[in-house]
């Protein structure tokens, strides 16, 4: 059985790695030497095969960031951030990125090792820790049903209760996460900015502007060229293109 | 040298609460020149970076534009890095009258800067002036254009060049006609060759074959890359000729006034130079060890910027490469090993000057070095290797050693690119970090990644498994807590398997056993019904019972009951009765009244 759930969760791994470390040396001597372009390319490549893996959404934003495209940087650091919240060089970047754009990670009066907690798992993690939760609470559960009236049977059933209190931990957890400045969320990717209507068209008059590399949330995106994008901060709303903001 | 505009960088695109880091200005020598003058315009760009980018001219047809070189300035102040670059270019009016040099930009990918546009007043020349009437009294008019009036000649003051060597290019315009409008000149394209402009443009008067022509010269100066074949495209020119001639091409101010006459009608004609080769020699062998490619005439110093130091502090040590020969190629010298010292980072600056049509000037490194510790402190020479192309030989300098007196340190100095010693690190966090080496996501990831993975069906098992067992826990519960009920339901599929059984045993010819069988089936049955044990009780005992369990049990479902349980008891009792047939219709009587009764009992419960 063990030998069983071991198959079902490593099966998925096969394509885990995708490239191989000859082809991420070669892109990161591209991105030593100055060769930002090229870089890009081939981590956008690895991005495309491996949507999973931050590192190649960190690497890309690092290439962006070295071509004064802070917007997109910003983009490609959140996505990796929300792969891998708790590797300090992503925190550390995506952090940097942000304040270029007057922007912190780190919301004010939160205390930094909150902050950390809050994202020491990131959404898949913690989705992947209900699911395993829940298998394991109704395992015990179970045995502890099957060995009604036996000792071991209460054990089993105690051990069922928390594990289905953490189960459901988890899913509080996952739900409060629904709330962080990513969920949702899109970044202002235009060089210089893009502009907000009032409406999801040129005919509609602009009501704000929201500078590159701007966190926003994404509203609505039924439309097909506008998004309906929201300046939490400032408690304006308005629409604007989806080549100009790219959803994280 | 009077300076007339002055103009300050304008920041557009910037964060408000950021101050501008990138500025730009730009000034001119004067702001009144002679048509056949020139104007140097300096161009100055500063960021807090250690480059900054290269302004953006825009596209002027008021002036020719040559670059004239570039000096650059970085300074540390406070831990800050500001750099400041100045460019120069000569720029030669061509239109008589009031000038404007258009804004110039600069822009690094976050900020851009722009200058206001400078005016100039371009007047005639005096001595042009004093000339130009008499002959503008000559008619030109119906000349006839041949190959002789109007050429172009390219040539260069070397055939053969070693990799770097400076090579002069000449590219002079003739005409000994009038021409009406701006020629259009268009650079040759060059191939294993780096150009770099000589300006400004030289025009004159020559007398070629007896016959007088008005000329123009432009200069370029030509690094060979690799040994081999250069090559220098034609250059062309594209001038117009009008059918009534008007200006004098012995006017020295002739290739300015046919460029202010802006309606001028005639036959375009192009005149291009030929094609030039050069030969470009390999550097001989033997380079010494440390030559980096530099070639050219050179001195090499080195200075601090402080004799005396504490350990601990920054010290500016530079090396200052100085003479003739493309510097931009020139490569920071390699520091010996330095025990004493920490380098830091290095910097250069560099100061194009073209003084005399060769290409020259100074490059400065600087390094950082941080004394370790107390005592007299020496930088040894630094050995600078470059190839002379005058003489034909590699040349090795060394700089002087220099001698520091470095002081204890003072634990209160810090400094921006290191802690005195004992203190804590300190993080300055300037840039982004490095990209990562990693190919993987991660164990957690991966795991997260494969349990997500999983068809959503999968996960109803542990849910369907965990009600099983429950539904298990209950019937056992209700089992312990109902045990007769279950009999009563049991009662039919064990008397069933016990004829089966009977049947079984009479094939094999043990007619006892299989009475035994019927016998203790019947029994059962009867007990599971009831409630009771039956077999303790008589058969009228029993009778009776059942018929209080069961009210709605008929007379004859009753009388069917005692016939079958004296004609078993019989059997069983006195086994020489038993007869195979007799147990065979006593089984299929057992099979029929257990028929009935499930029919008949099904009233009461136990």
């Amino acid at each position: 059985m063990k030998k069983l759930i071991l198959l079902l969760l490593l099966t998925p791994f096969a394509w885990a790695a995708a490239y191989d470390r000859g082809e991420l040396a070669e892109l990161n001597d591209l991105y030593k030497n100055d060769r930002f372009e090229e870089a890009l390319e081939g981590y956008s490549r690895i991005t495309a095969q491996e949507p999973a893996n931050p590192w190649g959404w960190y690497n890309a934003g690092n290439a962006l960031f070295r071509l004064n495209r802070t917007g997109p940087a910003v983009f490609y650091y959140a996505k990796a951030f929300r792969l891998n919240p708790r590797h300090p060089d992503i925190r550390f970047n995506l952090e940097y990125a942000l304040r270029q754009t007057g922007q912190t990670l780190l919301p004010e009066g939160l205390p930094r090792t909150l902050h950390y907690i809050y994202y020491f798992l990131s959404d898949i993690e913690i989705t992947a820790a209900a699911i395993f939760l829940f298998w394991l609470a109704c395992l015990a559960g179970a045995a502890g049903f099957l060995l009604d009236g036996a000792p071991a049977g209460a054990a089993a059933v105690r051990t069922a209760v928390i594990l289905g209190a953490l189960c459901l931990g988890s899913l509080a957890w996952l739900g409060a996460r629904q709330n962080s400045p990513f969920a949702g969320a899109g970044v202002i990717t235009k060089a210089g900015g893009a502009r907000l209507l009032s409406g999801p068209g040129d005919n509609f008059k602009a009501c704000a502007s929201a500078p590159e590399g701007l966190l926003v949330k994404v509203l609505d995106s039924i439309d097909d060229d506008y998004y309906e994008i929201g300046l939490t901060k400032e408690g304006v709303k308005g629409w604007a293109l989806k080549k100009e903001v790219e959803k994280i | 040298m009077t300076r007339l505009k002055f103009a300050l960088a304008l920041a557009l695109a910037v964060l408000p609460q950021r101050a501008a880091a990138l500025t730009i200005s730009a000034q001119t020598d004067r702001s009144t020149v002679e048509i056949n003058g020139n104007i140097y315009l300096t161009v100055q760009v500063s960021g807090d970076s250690a480059s900054v980018p290269e302004p953006k001219f825009p596209n002027m047809q008021n002036f020719n534009s040559y670059s004239s070189g570039r000096s650059q300035n970085i300074s540390f102040i406070n831990g800050k890095i500001s750099t400041s670059v100045t460019f120069t270019y000569i720029l030669s009016p061509r239109f008589l009258g009031l000038q404007k040099i258009p804004s110039i930009t600069v822009f690094d990918g976050k900020e851009k800067a722009v200058t206001p546009e400078i005016e100039i007043t371009v007047t005639r020349a005096a001595q042009a002036a004093r000339q130009a009437a008499p002959r503008q009294a000559e008619p030109a008019a119906g000349q006839v254009l041949g190959e002789a009036e109007i050429f172009l000649k390219a040539e260069t003051d070397k055939k053969t060049a070693y990799p770097g060597e400076q090579i002069n290019l000449s590219i002079k315009f003739y005409t000994s006609v009038p021409l009406t409008s701006n020629p259009q000149y268009m650079q040759p394209v060059f191939k294993n060759l780096i150009p770099e402009d000589l300006p400004p443009v030289r025009a004159g008067e020559t007398t070629l074959n007896g016959q007088r022509y008005a000329f123009s010269e432009i200069k370029t100066a030509l690094f060979a890359l690799t040994p081999g074949t250069a090559e220098i495209k034609p250059a062309s020119v594209l001038v117009q000729v009008p059918a009534n001639e008007t200006l004098d091409p012995f006017d020295p101010n002739f290739f300015q006034k046919f460029m202010s006459m802006s309606n001028a009608q005639g036959r375009s004609r192009e005149f291009a130079s030929e094609a030039l080769t050069l030969e470009i020699k390999p550097l001989p062998p033997g380079a010494p060890a440390g030559f980096s490619g530099a070639v050219g005439s050179y001195s090499v110093a080195a200075a601090a910027d402080r004799l005396d130091a504490k350990a601990g502090e920054a010290i500016n040590f530079s090396i200052t490469v100085a003479g003739h020969g493309n510097l931009k190629t020139v490569t920071a010298p390699r520091l010996p090993e330095l025990q004493d010292f920490k380098v830091f980072d290095t910097m250069s600056s560099l100061d194009i000057k073209k003084d005399g049509d060769a290409i020259g000037g100074k490059k400065t490194f600087t390094y950082i070095l941080v004394p370790r510790a107390p005592g007299k402190k020496t930088v040894p020479p630094v050995n600078f290797v470059f190839f002379e192309p005058r003489t034909g030989r590699y040349r090795e300098l060394q700089t002087a050693p220099l001698t520091i007196s470095v002081q204890k340190g003072d634990q209160e100095i810090n400094n921006v690119y290191f802690n005195a010693p004992g203190s804590a690190p300190k993080v300055t966090a300037s840039d982004i970090r490095y990209v990562s080496e990693k190919a993987r996501a991660g164990f957690l990831a991966d795991c997260a990644a494969g349990i997500t993975a999983l068809p959503l069906w999968l996960h109803v098992l542990p849910a369907a498994l965990t009600l099983a067992a429950f539904w298990l826990a209950r019937l056992n519960r209700f089992k312990l807590a109902n045990p007769m009920l279950f009999r009563f339901k049991r009662a039919k599929s064990l008397a069933s398997e016990a004829i089966e059984n009977t049947q079984a045993l009479l094939k094999a010819g043990k007619t006892e056993d299989a009475v035994s069988v019927l016998y203790d089936s019947f029994m059962a049955y009867l007990s599971d019904k009831c409630g009771v044990k039956v077999s303790a009780l008589t058969i009228k005992k029993a009778s009776e019972l059942i018929k209080v369990r069961f009210p709605g049990a008929s007379p004859r479902a009753m009388e069917e009951i005692r016939e079958l349980w004296t004609a078993l008891e019989r059997r069983h009792f006195s086994p020489s009765a038993a007869g195979p047939e007799g147990v065979t219709d006593l089984a299929t009587k057992y099979s029929l009244l257990i028929e009935l009764l499930e029919k008949e009992l099904r009233g009461g419960r136990p």
